[in-house]
């Protein structure tokens, strides 16, 4: 009872229409930087490619996430240094999300765009290869050269090292670990029973 | 960063056996490959009921399993203990193109993991263009693929005259007389990059200036104020610095996704959530006066907020 009690307003599809931009003022810092994408190419771009390489075999089933708010959560996740479900938690909250991610209304419509599972989050980066990963930028370093922001007259290149810090347990992490963990337990307990493993 | 060789400074550890153990599982596991490989790419060339696009994706994920393969195969055997880790060296068992970075430090550990490249404009820090190469390869040879990037993205710039690259900087490390004839051939200066530890003069005199274009053939090409503006802006490590701080602010300097193209996509993303907040600076004009100067001299307007999604009619 309590989840539908809690669902409701998303089920009926009732209740007010709020504005979105009501609640973000033009000088929150998320809204100008949201403004500074070139939105309606970087889309277009994304769909041209997805559609060559992962074409829709059938017109069923429910309508997909649209492209502009999974770009840009992806974009937000490193903007905000937020994880997949932080990011997509404060997209039902956050009011000022909602716009970088080019919602306009708040209400639970059909499409349900802003209610985006982590899982979406994954699949959607997963498409996106180094070609397309390499027009995105490309996309808007032409929309601010074209707006005569910047200038690419003088360059400098550089590089920097970076580290590959994936979390993931690997089989050389496995190992390492259980040639350490009777070390230490031998020295906890060095006699008696020995201790049930608390898997 | 992780370490990986010889342990004069720092606490780092020395898994040897643990990557050579890792490698064995590896190899056997994946031995099958050299005789199934073949035979699967024979069968996908006749399977008739497969669309091109999905049998292109099948043939390249195809060859890449049996590259990884062979990478893995020819580098087993050349860890030894005690010995400084070769280029190329496999060091992460799940991503055989991490390598050793082997330049930029002395007598400590070497560091492994990514390296990758940046274009940016000094002034205001944005980033025109990005390089995760596989590996660790030299400097460079990082500067071409990046100006094509670049000349990629002016080449959808619609406007006249078409904007072009003048001048390229970079640190001692690109000092490489192939790399500065190639870039010259482009028609972009090299006033940037120093051939000593001497640092540039940031205002040449006429006479120094003719020398410049006439030492890069490109006094027909480049005029003395794109020279000395060259000059002026030369190679600051401050600067450079700066723009991989904001990179590194936003979670550059450890790549969590998987494999090389989960590092270009973090990477990419993160050049681009980088080049957001630049250009909001720059029309809020939040920049150093340098920048300020700067941008005056290329004849850079000052644009207000919200043009770019809403221009006026």
């Amino acid at each position: 009872m309590r989840l539908v009690r809690y669902l409701q307003h998303w089920l009926s599809d009732t209740g007010p229409r709020l504005q979105v931009t009501d609640f973000v003022p033009d000088t929150h810092p998320l809204r100008q930087w949201a403004d500074t994408f070139p939105w309606a190419t970087l889309v277009a771009a994304v769909e041209h490619s997805f559609a060559q390489r992962f074409p829709k075999r059938s017109p069923c089933g429910r309508a997909p996430v649209p492209v502009r708010v999974l770009l840009a959560l992806e974009l937000l996740k490193h903007e905000l240094g937020a994880s997949d479900e932080d990011i997509c938690h404060r997209l039902r909250t956050d009011f000022a999300v909602m716009y970088a991610c080019g919602l306009r209304e708040y209400q639970a419509p059909r499409s349900q765009a802003h209610f985006v599972l982590p899982e979406t989050l994954c699949e959607f980066r997963g498409r996106i290869d180094e070609a397309l990963m390499d027009e995105l930028i490309a996309i808007q370093a032409a929309a601010a050269m074209a707006e005569g922001l910047v200038s690419p007259a003088h360059l400098v290149v550089d590089t920097f090292p970076c580290e590959q810090g994936s979390q993931r347990v690997t089989d050389a992490t496995t190992l390492y670990k259980a040639q350490k963990k009777p070390l230490s337990s031998s020295k906890v307990l060095p006699s008696g029973p020995a201790a049930e493993p608390s898997h | 960063m992780r370490s990986f060789g010889r342990q004069c400074r720092g606490q780092g550890h020395v898994f040897v056996k643990l990557v050579r153990l890792t490698e064995g599982r590896l190899l056997a596991l994946g031995s099958p490959i050299t005789v199934l490989g073949p035979q699967a790419q024979q069968l996908l060339d006749q399977a008739t009921d497969l669309q091109d696009v999905q049998r292109e994706r099948l043939a390249r994920e195809l060859t890449a399993a049996m590259g990884a393969h062979e990478h893995i195969r020819k580098q087993s055997g050349r860890l030894t203990q005690g010995k400084k880790l070769s280029h190329c060296k496999i060091v992460n068992a799940y991503d055989p193109t991490i390598a050793p970075i082997i330049k930029g430090k002395s007598n400590c550990p070497v560091q492994f993991g990514r390296k990758p490249g940046l274009m940016s404009e000094p002034a205001t820090g944005f980033i025109f263009a990005n390089l995760v190469p596989q590996g660790n390869p030299s400097d460079p040879s990082y500067v071409l693929p990046l100006l094509d990037k670049v000349q990629r993205a002016i080449e959808r710039v619609q406007i006249k005259p078409q904007l072009r690259v003048h001048s390229v900087a970079g640190d001692l490390g690109l000092h490489d007389a192939a790399l500065r004839q190639a870039i010259h051939q482009r028609g972009i200066l090299t006033v940037g990059i120093p051939k000593s530890i001497e640092p540039i003069n940031p205002n040449p005199s006429a006479k120094e200036v003719l020398d410049i274009l006439n030492e890069a053939g490109l006094n027909r090409q480049r005029t003395p104020h794109q020279v000395q503006l060259a000059c002026a802006c030369g190679y600051s490590r401050p600067v450079v610095e700066s723009h991989i701080a904001s990179l590194l602010s936003r979670g550059a300097g450890q790549v969590r996704y998987q494999g090389h193209p989960g590092a270009v996509l973090q990477q990419g993303m993160t050049v681009m959530a980088h080049n957001g907040a630049t250009l909001v600076r720059i029309r809020q004009q939040r920049l150093s006066k340098r920048a300020q100067k700067f941008r005056r001299l290329l004849g850079l307007r000052h644009r207000k907020i919200n043009e770019i999604n809403h221009p006026k009619d």
